[in-house]
């Protein structure tokens, strides 16, 4: 079994159209409503067509009462760590602790490049990454003695000032696929953020992806469940008949999220599409349900369910 | 005077105290102060919020105030130093805040003021002086009451409509903003406006215009005229529906003058069929109301392209055989003079003028309203083919054939771009103004040798159904951007060696658009002399676009040896050569001397100017 235990959230994957700010805004409400965890937009500042992220995220999290906010997930070329680091715990303190940090090492090379980004082998963004992890939570960490001084291969500071602090302690979740992505997500992350539509067999995929996280946190001497796994239903249908993954009537969607919650371990299902219907009855009935499920079966002892074949 | 207050907010204390210091906003909001400022004075080890996410949030949690909020770097930073921000990022920061604020934001610490705490009242005025919004830093309620409680003492703002500091800041150098005209004030939009962005591009440019204009009647064009003679130093740009291609009718830092609200269409006399239509009006919007009376007035061949441009410059369309041009309906147009006159020009009445207007309106004033008399057309055949051919230049030769050689009720144009691997896809745009479903058949089948055939739509449709192809324009406006690069000819006929050409053109990959666009029939029933436009006799109409201008030049110019004159609509090349394309050596004189005295001073110029002090000599 992979379950490891975490609270279920469930959040709205919202694109960030420039030409639809009130409506990306108003989604963010509805999911707020609706009672969802989370509201997640992409961070892509090449797309010239969609609205700065880090900005969207401040002015629908100043807009919204309930729930959590991320980015899915930032791009950290353009997103100089130290920046990064005040930015999230800036919005985490006005927001009363509802900011969480998605971060990946950045895809779409050229476009990082046209914006005056660093242009960096997939390697090499791993590194990177994993440096700016580190700058990040130094930055956070104002208990620490004396400024930040930080010597690495792809950031290097001397005595940057800490803090500020955030008002919780903010999980970073990396977007991860490859195997040294998923190695450097078991290592230091507390969560790992993909979407199922770019594993290589979508769902079958999770015991091997799995896997690959909990041997990397061994590894580093952590408890695998410390590593959170989240996940991006892009694709998703409310339809009389089940035609697919959360394509299908509410109770196949109940079926389906309870089993990967249970068989696989994921703990968040964050559903993109963009349609404000959709958003309340995830947040209003999809989600009440599997609560429920889960909660029985975890506490019945239950959670045995077979590996995937 | 105007005095704007506004409140300063330190980064530090929102750190240590976020919700009370985030009530302070809101409450100086509610009491109708003017701006709330985030400053960064944190000292010590350890960093207060980060200004910009203060800012973001301040802006997010009100509704009207105005949020300072200055940004970042220019500069391209050092990748690895983690504190350096991307000066392209900031600027997508700034953009993205401006549509979800609204336009609430100054991001330039120059937008404002910033007075001692304790500053009396006759301190504020003092610095309010500037024109600039005071803020002065607060740590309470009290500090905010007591500061709103001064706004309100020193408050006496008039009944105008007076926009934001942070409007305001985004206002463009040399434009008489305070002085747009009281007709215009309540209409006009400038760059801070939350309907700017829908207003700032046309169809196929991008532009920032400092100021636009939107007069209503003729009256107020009179008004939007003179205020733009005393901005004689800035760009001007004319728009009725912004499809313009040789008409600039956006701009940067300009003024634009919109006469889109003037789109009635009326009937005068139904026995006559004379229509009064706005100049705002949309082909699309034409053609739908004229369509229950069972009459069509052709235009071009997009229903989203507004009447004023066209009506002013020929109109070669899809029923021109038939019906010839859109101009040769035209019994008068009302216009306002550069010297702010509204004049009535038709046979009677300035006959000069009106066969100025007819080719060359755009030098000559703004139409307020035309008058047509419009012709029956019942159903036509409307067919939308596309043809796969291998060898393009044989296709254009029998295009030419075929085109030139239908019964008149047949009007084809053809596009094309460059073949990909060999192959041209041709899409030909065909209207057949007989009603008979068998004879538009028989009048199309012909084209079906261009090439395989890949695609076809053909429906009997009245005219409305031809311009319902476009689309409508939605609260977003244009979203053009960038310059187009448009390239127009004649073709007096389309000839084997011409054929050569366009095909070694098109496989050059320099252009990506190429129409053709079939003449003769009933345009060429009217005499040259009529109008200033004066192209009756070719066979086609030529219109090539590029993505880089330079290379467009460079394949074109092969081509030029078989052209004889330019359709100005679709020409962006404004080397003082083209006028002559244009018109013609003896139109272009008489258009001169018309030039010198309706607009001698040139103050209009975004389409084709010609210029009234040329002296043929000088051309020489």
């Amino acid at each position: 079994m992979t379950d490891y235990g975490h609270d279920l959230l469930f959040g709205a994957f919202i694109t960030p159209a420039a030409q639809q700010a009130r409506q990306v805004v108003d989604l963010a409400v509805t999911a707020d409503r609706a009672g969802l965890d989370l509201v997640s937009f992409q961070d892509h500042p090449y797309q010239a067509s969609y609205l700065d992220t880090s900005t969207l995220l401040a002015f629908a999290a100043a807009r919204t009462e309930r729930v959590h906010l991320n980015a899915n997930v930032t791009s950290l070329p353009l997103r100089p760590p130290a920046v990064l680091a005040r930015a999230a715990a800036s919005l985490d303190i006005l927001s009363g602790g509802r900011f969480e940090l998605g971060i990946g090492a950045g895809a779409f090379w050229d476009g990082i490049a046209a914006m005056g980004g660093r242009r960096l082998s997939a390697a090499q963004g791993v590194t990177a990454l994993r440096e700016g992890i580190e700058i990040i939570r130094e930055i956070w960490d104002t208990t620490a003695p004396g400024e930040v001084s930080y010597d690495g291969q792809y950031y290097s500071v001397k005595g940057a000032r800490r803090g500020p602090r955030p008002a919780h302690d903010i999980p970073i979740w990396v977007g991860a696929y490859k195997p040294k992505m998923l190695a450097l997500t078991g290592a230091v992350a507390d969560g790992w953020l993909p979407s199922i539509e770019y594993l290589p067999r979508g769902a079958d995929s999770l015991p091997e992806l799995n896997a690959r996280i909990d041997g990397a946190a061994h590894d580093a001497g952590r408890d695998p469940a410390a590593v959170r796994r989240l996940m991006n239903f892009m694709k998703v249908q409310l339809s009389s008949a089940p035609r697919g993954l959360l394509n299908g009537p509410p109770a196949a969607w109940v079926d389906q999220i309870v089993d990967l919650a249970l068989r696989d371990g994921i703990s968040a299902f964050i559903i993109g599409g963009d349609d404000p219907s959709i958003t309340e009855r995830f947040g209003a009935e999809i989600a009440p349900a599997v609560r429920e499920v889960v909660e029985r079966e975890r506490k019945a002892g239950a959670a045995a369910r077979p590996p995937r074949a | 005077m105007i005095m704007e207050i506004g409140i300063v907010l330190d980064a530090s204390r929102l750190a240590r105290a976020p919700l009370e210091t985030v009530e302070l906003a809101r409450l100086a909001e509610e009491r109708g102060l003017d701006l709330v400022v985030v400053a960064d004075a944190a000292t010590g080890t350890s960093a207060g919020l980060d200004p910009w996410t203060a800012a973001v949030w301040l802006a997010g949690s009100t509704r009207r105030i105005a949020i300072g909020a200055p940004a970042g770097a220019t500069t391209a930073p050092d990748p690895t130093d983690p504190q350096a921000q991307y000066p392209s990022v900031i600027a997508k920061a700034l953009d993205s805040i401006d549509l979800l604020a609204q336009g609430r934001i100054i991001s330039d610490p120059a937008g404002w003021v910033v007075a001692p705490r304790d500053a009396k009242p006759a301190e504020l005025a003092r610095l309010a002086e500037a024109d600039l919004p005071v803020v002065v830093p607060v740590d309470s309620r009290e500090d905010v009451e007591r500061l709103a409680a001064l706004a309100a003492e020193g408050d006496h703002r008039s009944g105008v409509r007076r926009r934001s500091a942070a409007v305001r800041a985004q206002r463009k150098p040399g434009i008489d903003y305070d002085g747009v005209p009281a007709s215009l004030a309540d209409a006009a939009v400038e760059p801070g406006d939350p309907q700017y962005r829908s207003l700032s591009s046309t169809y196929l440019r991008g532009g920032a215009p400092g100021l636009v204009l939107r007069p209503s009647t003729p009256a107020e064009v009179s008004d939007a005229i003179e205020f733009a003679r005393r901005h004689r130093h800035l760009p001007l740009g004319i728009r009725s529906a912004g499809h313009g291609i040789s008409g600039r009718s956006t701009n940067r830092g300009g003024l634009v003058i919109d006469v889109g609200a003037m789109n009635t269409i009326s009937v005068v006399d139904p026995v006559r069929r004379l229509v009064r239509i706005g100049p705002g009006a949309t082909w699309k919007q034409v053609a739908e109301a004229l369509t229950p009376h069972g009459w069509a007035l052709g235009s071009g061949d997009y229903g989203g392209v507004g009447v004023g441009g066209l009506a002013t410059a020929a109109g070669i369309g899809l029923l021109s055989r038939n019906h010839g041009l859109t101009i040769d309906h035209l019994r008068s147009v009302d216009l306002v003079l550069a010297d702010g006159r509204q004049v009535r020009a038709s046979r009677e009445h300035n006959p000069e003028l009106f066969w100025a207007v007819r080719g060359a309106g755009a030098n000559f004033g703004i139409a307020t309203s035309f008058e047509f008399e419009v012709d029956e057309v019942g159903e036509v055949g409307w067919a939308q083919l596309v043809l796969l051919s291998t060898d393009i230049e044989q296709s254009l030769r029998r295009f030419a054939e075929l085109a030139s050689s239908a019964p008149r009720d047949t009007t084809v144009f053809l596009v094309t771009g460059q073949p990909r691997a060999g192959t041209s896809t041709i899409q030909l745009f065909a209207v057949v103004d007989n009603p008979d479903p068998d004879t538009v058949v028989a009048r199309l089948t012909p084209f079906l040798e261009l090439g395989a055939l890949a695609g076809q739509q053909v429906v009997m449709t009245p005219y409305s159904g031809v311009m319902g192809n476009a689309a409508d324009v939605g609260p977003n406006g244009h979203q053009g951007f960038g310059e187009p690069n448009s390239r127009s000819a004649f073709l007096p006929t389309l000839t084997p060696e011409f054929a050569r050409d366009a095909a070694a053109m098109l496989r050059s990959g320099g252009v990506y658009f190429f129409e053709l666009r079939a003449m003769g029939g009933a345009i060429a029933d009217v005499a040259p002399g009529e109008a200033s436009f004066s192209h009756r006799t070719p066979a086609f109409q030529l219109t090539a676009m590029g993505q880089n201008n330079q290379r467009l030049n460079a394949v074109w110019e092969p081509l030029r040896q078989h052209f004889d004159g330019l359709y100005l609509s679709f020409e962006t090349d404004r080397s003082p050569e083209r006028l002559l394309d244009a018109f013609p050596a003896p139109v272009l004189e008489r258009l001169r001397t018309l030039k010198h005295r309706y607009d001698p001073d040139n103050l209009f110029r975004d389409n084709f100017a010609i210029d009234p002090r040329t002296t043929k000599e000088a051309q020489a």
